[in-house]
This record gives structure tokens, C-alpha cells and sequence, in this order.
């Protein structure tokens, strides 16, 4: 078997990688800094509520909900194997999100939101101009964790057959008969995906880092 | 908390039922009431048959660099769906996932090397077998003895490629039991040296598929199948929701139709022997 042939099959999968990639981890961002939210300002019932999500959520393996989604729930909703699979993925990575976000609102200190309020911001106007600003930027470096996990676990959709780039290295590894170069391609590819993608984040906490508050 | 114990309920009760469903077909999930319209009228009206495979099994199923599928089970499955005059589209799935796509509507059928098993047989149903691939005890010009069943090759030196489920049942069955000496079972690497050597009297006789067993029987003088039989290997089907009668006699008649015009045996010539 030709080698340029191989790694390139193996390679299209990145496509998919990069396409669940890119919808569970803003979705869980956005669900994530929502709850986060709810769970440090929010009421009791919320708070309590928002607790047993983040624990329910991070208790169960994607894969589990990933089949639930796709396969039990199909009555109700019929989604493709690409869509059950990211969106899965993005309500896991929600409650993840979750924690690292709260952990970030926990460390702006209490005297900003006093502040704030001082100068006679509203609850609301505080949080969304002072809190969340120094919050969002604390969390980057947790969080380019957090993308490098849904990148690997991005892999899973597999079982639904979605011809990312596990899949691909199975399917031309039982064609060809050569099993340990195609899983070293796919491992090979995923490496320089975290890879590029935690240099990335690096760089931009670099650039939003306050300088006085360090 | 009256919130989260509601949650904490619908959890347990999702993740009960997805335990509950693999084992037994639950009550309330029998996919298709007889009521129920067939899945041949849907894939009639959409003019495409969707069909799961895993396509990681050659010769039956596999894809070549350019992702193309290619196989037994492939090209079989292209000449039903020609029969039925509905485009194909492949979906391919891991094995474990193939028959809950198929309950779950996610696909119209599945090819994918399968056996019927009654296990599967009460979340989906088969079709009648489309291959069954025997196995055969060839013999080459000027052989004397009778070999009326598979434990008459105990007395004589047994010729197998090495590998193969044919090697599995005789050392399973004949060597491991005792009936046959480790040192009369010749193992070979490759069918064509096992003929050979057949040829030249080294072995008495060779366990073989019964397709590659023809294709040697057409080119070497005097090779005759003295016993064909259903030892290692068995019939394959093709899995279809759970009670559509209509779309099971639909498909019978294709893999009749092709059954009798030699199709299937085209493609088993094609991809079984070497």
C-alpha cells in the first residue's frame, strides 16, 4: 500500500475532529460560564440544582451519554451520528466547564464586586464588566486543558460511526493488514492537534495577561 | 432540591432502561408492531436503501485507500439494491453498534459478515442465509481410501492452511482430542503449496472452503471432494428490523434471484479463493 495514500485516508479524518471540537467546546464555554454564574449568584434551589449537574454530568463517560443520545433517545429526536456525538460531548464538557469558571469567579477577589457596586453598578452590570473580564482570562490556562481533553475524547464519535480519525486508522489498518502504523498516524495527529492547540491558548493568555494583576 | 431529585430520578430511569435493553428485547421497545408501515415502502418513496456495515473484515467487508468500500458482503449488498432498483448508501459503524442501529431505525438493514444467533434473533431478524461457505476434504488422483465423515482423516496425513478456521476445527476437534497425531496435520502458509504438495502424495488430504476446494478441483488433474460438510464455517445473514415481514420477503427474493443466476457464486470465486 502506497505510504502517501495511507497517512492522507487517515489524515481526512482531522475534519471531523476538528468539527466536534469546535462545536462541544464553545457550547460547553457558553453553558459552562452560564451555570458557573447560576451556581456562584444564583439562589439557593439554583446553586443546589447546578451542583448535582456539574456532578451527575461529570459522573457519567461520554461514551455512555454519547449512546443514550444517539441510540435511546432517537424516537424523540433524530440526530446524526456527527450532532449526537459533539453535542454529547459539549453538555460533559459544560459542567467541566462549569467548575473551571466558578473556581475563576471564586478568585476575583470580593472587594472588586463591593467596589462595583459602590460606584453604582448594578449586580448585573458588575458581573459582566468587572467580574467576568479578570474571570474569563483566569481560566484560560485550565481551560486549553479542558480542549485538550475534547480534542482526544472528539475520538469517541467513532462508535457511531463518524469516520474520524480512530475510525479511519481501524478501517485502513484491517485493509492493509498494518495495524501499528496506522494507530501511531492517528496518535502522531492527535499529538500535534493538542499540541498546536495549547500553544495557542498559551500565546493568548500571554496577550490578556493584566500586567498589574498577575 | 425537589428540582434535583426529579433529575436525579430521570438519570437512574435512562440509564435503567439502557441497561435493561441489551440482554432481552424490552416490552416497550418492540421497534415495529405489525401495524407499522415497512421500512420498504420508506426506502421505495426515498429511492435509497441505507445499510450499516464495519467495514474493517476483509474479504467481506473493508475500504481501500481511496475510502471506497470493497468485499463480498459490498459488492452482494450493490446487486440486491440494484434488484430492488434503489440506490445504495453505505454507513459504516463498528460491529457492536450495527444491530442497535438497526433496531433504532438509524439504518434500513445491515450486512456485516453476521450469523444468525437466537440471542439476535429477538432484537432483529435475519434474512434467509445468502452464503454459506462449507468446508471440503479434497484428495488428489489415485486416492484409495473413504472418507465418509470428517473423523475418517484421523488414519491419514491431513494437509490445512495455517490459520484458518478449517485449522482451528481440526485442531480442536481432532488433534487436541487425540484422534489425530500432531505430526500427520501439515500446516501451510498459502492453499496453493498445500496442493502441491498434495499432488506430489506428501498429504493425503486437504481441509479446505469449499470455494477455493472447487477452483483447485477445475485446475489440478484427478483432485476430486470426496466430503463436503457445514464443520467450521456457517450460513450468513442479513440483519432486518424486528418483525418487517415485507422487507424480509423482499430481500429473500433478491438473494434468491442472485442465488440462482450464480452471482453469489461469482463473487465468492471472486473473493475467497485464491
Amino acid at each position: 500500500m502506497d505510504v502517501a495514500n495511507f497517512i492522507k485516508y487517515i489524515l481526512q479524518g482531522t475534519v471531523y475532529t476538528l468539527g466536534v471540537t469546535a462545536v462541544a467546546l464553545p457550547s460547553g464555554l457558553i453553558l459552562g460560564t452560564l451555570f458557573a454564574l447560576l451556581a456562584v449568584y444564583g439562589g439557593k434551589t439554583l446553586k443546589q440544582v447546578m451542583s448535582l449537574y456539574s456532578t451527575v454530568m461529570r459522573g457519567i463517560p461520554p461514551i455512555v451519554l454519547l449512546l443514550i443520545l444517539y441510540f435511546v433517545m432517537s424516537g424523540e429526536i433524530n440526530l446524526s451520528p456527527f450532532w449526537a456525538g459533539s453535542i454529547s460531548l459539549g453538555i460533559i464538557s459544560s459542567a467541566y466547564q462549569m467548575e473551571i469558571v466558578r473556581g475563576a469567579i471564586l478568585s476575583v477577589s470580593a472587594g472588586q464586586m463591593m467596589a462595583a457596586r459602590a460606584i453604582g453598578l448594578t449586580r448585573m452590570q458588575a458581573i459582566i464588566n468587572i467580574i467576568l473580564p479578570q474571570t474569563l482570562r483566569n481560566a484560560i490556562a485550565p481551560w486549553s486543558n479542558e480542549a485538550a481533553i475534547i480534542i482526544k475524547d472528539s475520538s469517541l464519535v467513532y462508535a457511531l460511526g463518524v469516520p474520524e480519525i480512530l475510525r479511519r486508522a481501524q478501517l485502513i489498518g484491517a485493509s492493509s493488514g498494518s495495524y501499528l502504523p496506522a494507530y501511531l498516524t492517528a496518535a502522531l495527529i492527535y499529538f500535534a492537534l493538542v499540541f498546536a492547540s495549547s500553544r495557542l491558548l498559551g500565546l493568548l493568555e500571554k496577550k490578556l495577561e493584566i500586567p498589574a494583576n498577575p | 432540591m425537589k428540582k434535583g431529585l426529579i433529575l436525579l430520578a430521570l438519570v437512574i430511569l435512562i440509564t435503567g432502561s439502557l441497561l435493561g435493553c441489551q440482554p432481552e428485547a424490552p416490552l416497550e421497545q418492540t421497534s415495529n408492531p405489525p401495524s407499522s408501515p415497512s421500512k420498504l415502502d420508506s426506502i421505495n418513496t426515498a429511492g435509497k436503501i441505507m445499510v450499516g456495515t464495519s467495514a474493517d473484515y476483509p474479504p467481506y467487508e473493508s475500504v481501500d485507500e481511496s475510502g471506497k468500500y470493497i468485499g463480498f458482503d459490498i459488492e452482494l449488498m450493490a446487486a440486491i439494491a440494484e434488484g430492488m432498483g434503489v440506490k445504495l448508501e453505505w454507513v459504516d459503524m463498528p460491529f457492536d453498534s450495527l444491530i442497535a442501529a438497526v433496531q433504532e431505525n438509524k439504518i434500513d438493514l445491515s450486512i456485516s459478515c453476521f450469523n444468525y444467533s437466537e440471542e439476535r434473533d429477538q432484537q432483529v431478524d435475519f434474512s434467509e442465509a445468502y452464503y454459506t461457505s462449507k468446508d471440503a476434504f479434497l484428495v488428489a488422483k489415485g486416492f484409495s481410501g473413504t472418507i465418509a465423515k470428517p473423523e475418517d482423516v484421523v488414519t491419514l496425513k491431513v494437509g490445512v492452511q495455517s490459520g484458518t478456521v478449517q485449522d482451528d476445527w481440526l485442531t480442536s476437534n481432532l488433534i487436541d482430542t487425540g484422534l489425530l497425531k500432531e505430526e500427520n496435520l501439515s500446516r501451510y502458509e498459502r492453499v496453493d503449496q498445500a496442493a502441491l504438495d498434495l499432488q506430489a502424495g506428501r498429504v493425503d488430504v486437504l481441509m479446505l472452503d469449499e470455494v477455493p476446494a472447487k477452483n483447485l478441483v477445475s485446475q489440478y488433474e484427478g483432485f476430486n471432494i470426496v466430503l463436503s460438510a457445514e464443520l467450521s464455517t456457517g450460513p450468513l445473514n442479513i440483519v432486518l428490523p424486528d418483525g418487517d415481514v415485507a422487507l424480509k420477503a423482499e430481500i429473500d427474493k433478491q438473494i434468491k434471484a442472485l442465488q440462482d443466476s450464480g452471482k453469489i457464486e461469482e463473487l465468492a470465486q471472486k473473493y475467497f479463493s485464491e
